[in-house]
């Protein structure tokens, strides 16, 4: 709940002073008009409402530095408080009134207002906890994929361009006393070059599709379509949004692996992909028309998404009865588009 | 026979130039950015061009798309894409006027020299060919309970050679059996995917690619 609006809060204590001072004044008025009484009745509303409005206005800024101000205006109050004592007689220690006060107002804004108040910084914490532990997936993730890549260059095409070069070398070698030896040997080479080519195109297919660069999530889903054998409807409405690199290629792949569950576990006959953008949401939906009855907890390939697009404030849900259909709804953040954020 | 090649990597280009020279091709135009090709096909009119899918300034797929404009405004200009990845749906866009004279490769095929100029004078010829990957995966996506299931493994293998482009001699000795055996195979494949019989082999291979892409 939304604390009402501190102007609007302001106004409603200064007018229920003024309506205090008037009454006061008139019953003041009405009983002869003696000594002015109604002064200390209004000082003493006056007072609190002050201190309490700066503290206010102060807490604004941040909570320390609420409590930093509340204290000094206590100690200076209790000062010019003692000074008044003491320089008007110094009798009954009446003082110890306000210090009583002023601590119990301290004692309330440390203990009581945080926990009447516990919203905002609360909220604030279980954010932070919350991007804390994304961050720390994000990284895993990439160190992950940065293995990944290390490992298939270094068993893929590093060693293919090895063994490339040992052939070519012993080509060399036999060129002249055996040339047919060295034919066959150029081939093996160059059938050897080919694999590590296409070595290559598998890697950079699984860091970034070329065709998601070449056009975006759109086309890259289009061709994504075109690769599954069975008939598929596609409906795509971004709108314009702008979709950053990173959660591009999380949709992308998203959309790529709930397509191959599809076509390796669902026996269906049909799929239909739906991407739409709401405000600062792109969702994406792969719904089959097979046996349902799929279990996340089965395979890796839902829970990669999953730590994919959370790692990007996304996420995904899984409905799949018994019998059909399977829907995965998987949702990423996007920034809106500027037709959108623009006013019509 | 005259070519335009583009190619923005220097080593590529200079070995894609070399090559087809030595070959009897005239390279009258080597081009390295993409806005370029546009004007340099409809100044030239070569017999040939052979574009690189992704050059400057985008690097995204400027080659394919000057190809099918230059194809827009002169109809059927030969043009031989070459890509680092080749993608069904660029192959779908490339082959959507239906008019041959076109080919789309991966770059790894310059490597077979004899294939690539080969395959070079068949688009310059009005002929269509199409990387075997490309086959591969429009094959993959039909053959689950279709037609294309009810073909044999050598129709199979026919078929896949015939979507690629090539004729009846070529497919005969790439699978070491007689011509005749290939016609009979293909008349087979053609029946069974309800396909009309034709003896004009880039007619059949954009029927082909056309069913598998459906």
């Amino acid at each position: 709940m939304r604390p009402p609006h501190p102007s609007a809060t302001a106004r409603a204590v200064l007018a229920l002073v003024a309506t205090v001072w008037l009454c006061t004044t008139v019953a003041w008025a009405v009983t002869g008009a003696g000594y002015y009484w109604p002064g200390w009745v209004v000082l003493s509303l006056v007072t609190p409402v002050l201190l309490g409005g700066s503290v206010l206005v102060a807490r604004r800024r941040s909570e320390r530095r609420a409590l930093t101000f509340q204290v000094a205006l206590s100690v200076s109050v209790g000062l010019v408080v003692t000074g008044v004592w003491a320089l008007t007689g110094g009798d009954y220690f009446w003082p110890v009134w306000v210090y009583l006060g002023l601590a119990v107002a301290l004692a309330a804004h440390v203990w009581v207002v945080p926990l009447l108040t516990p919203g905002r910084e609360r909220e604030l914490q279980e954010q932070v906890t919350t991007l804390t532990e994304a961050r720390r997936r994000a990284l895993e993730f990439q160190a992950a994929e940065l293995q990944r890549v290390e490992r298939d260059l270094h068993d893929g095409a590093q060693a293919r361009l090895v063994s490339v070069g040992m052939t070519l070398g012993m080509a060399e070698i036999t060129l002249a006393d055996d040339p047919g030896e060295a034919g066959r040997l150029l081939a093996e080479a160059r059938a050897t070059v080919g694999d590590a080519l296409a070595d290559l195109r598998g890697l950079v297919r699984g860091i970034l599709p070329p065709v998601l660069a070449d056009r975006g999530l759109d086309g890259a889903v289009d061709a994504l379509a075109l690769s599954v054998p069975m008939p598929v409807t596609v409906a795509i409405d971004l709108d314009g949004a702008a979709l950053s690199p990173p959660a591009e290629s999380a949709a992308y792949f998203a959309v790529a692996e709930a397509l191959a569950n599809v076509v390796k576990h669902s026996g269906a006959r049909s799929v239909a992909i739906r991407i739409a953008c709401t405000d600062d949401t792109v969702s994406m939906e792969v719904e089959d028309d097979g046996v349902g009855g799929a279990d996340p907890s089965v395979g890796t390939g839902l829970a990669g998404i999953a730590r994919r697009l959370e790692a990007l404030d996304g996420s995904v849900r899984l409905s799949s009865p018994p019998g059909g259909p399977t829907v995965v709804h998987m949702e990423v953040p996007c920034e809106p588009s500027s037709l959108k954020t623009s006013p019509s | 026979m005259r070519a335009v090649v583009a190619e923005d990597l220097a080593l590529l280009r200079d070995g894609l130039v070399r090559l087809l020279e030595a070959h009897g091709v005239e390279v009258i135009a080597a081009l390295d950015d993409g806005p370029s090709i546009l004007p340099a096909l409809l100044e030239h009119r070569p017999d040939v061009a052979v574009l690189d899918v992704r050059m400057p300034p985008t690097f995204t797929n400027e080659g394919l798309v000057a190809a099918i404009e230059a194809r827009r405004q002169v109809p059927a200009l030969p043009v031989l894409v070459l890509s680092q990845y080749v993608e069904p749906l660029y192959a779908r866009e490339l082959l959507a006027d239906g008019t041959g004279a076109v080919g789309y490769l991966l770059k790894d095929r310059v490597m077979d020299v004899g294939e690539f100029v080969d395959a070079v004078r068949r688009v310059a010829a009005g002929g269509t060919v199409m990387d075997p990957d490309v086959v591969a995966r429009l094959l993959d996506r039909r053959s689950s309970g279709g037609p294309v299931d009810r073909l044999t493994p050598r129709e199979r293998e026919v078929l896949a050679l015939v979507a690629e482009g090539r004729s009846n001699a070529a497919v005969a000795s790439a699978l070491v059996v007689s011509e005749k055996a290939v016609s009979k195979h293909i008349a087979n494949i053609l029946q069974k995917l309800d396909l009309p019989p034709s003896n004009d082999d880039n007619r059949r291979v954009l029927a082909v690619l056309a069913y598998l892409d459906a």
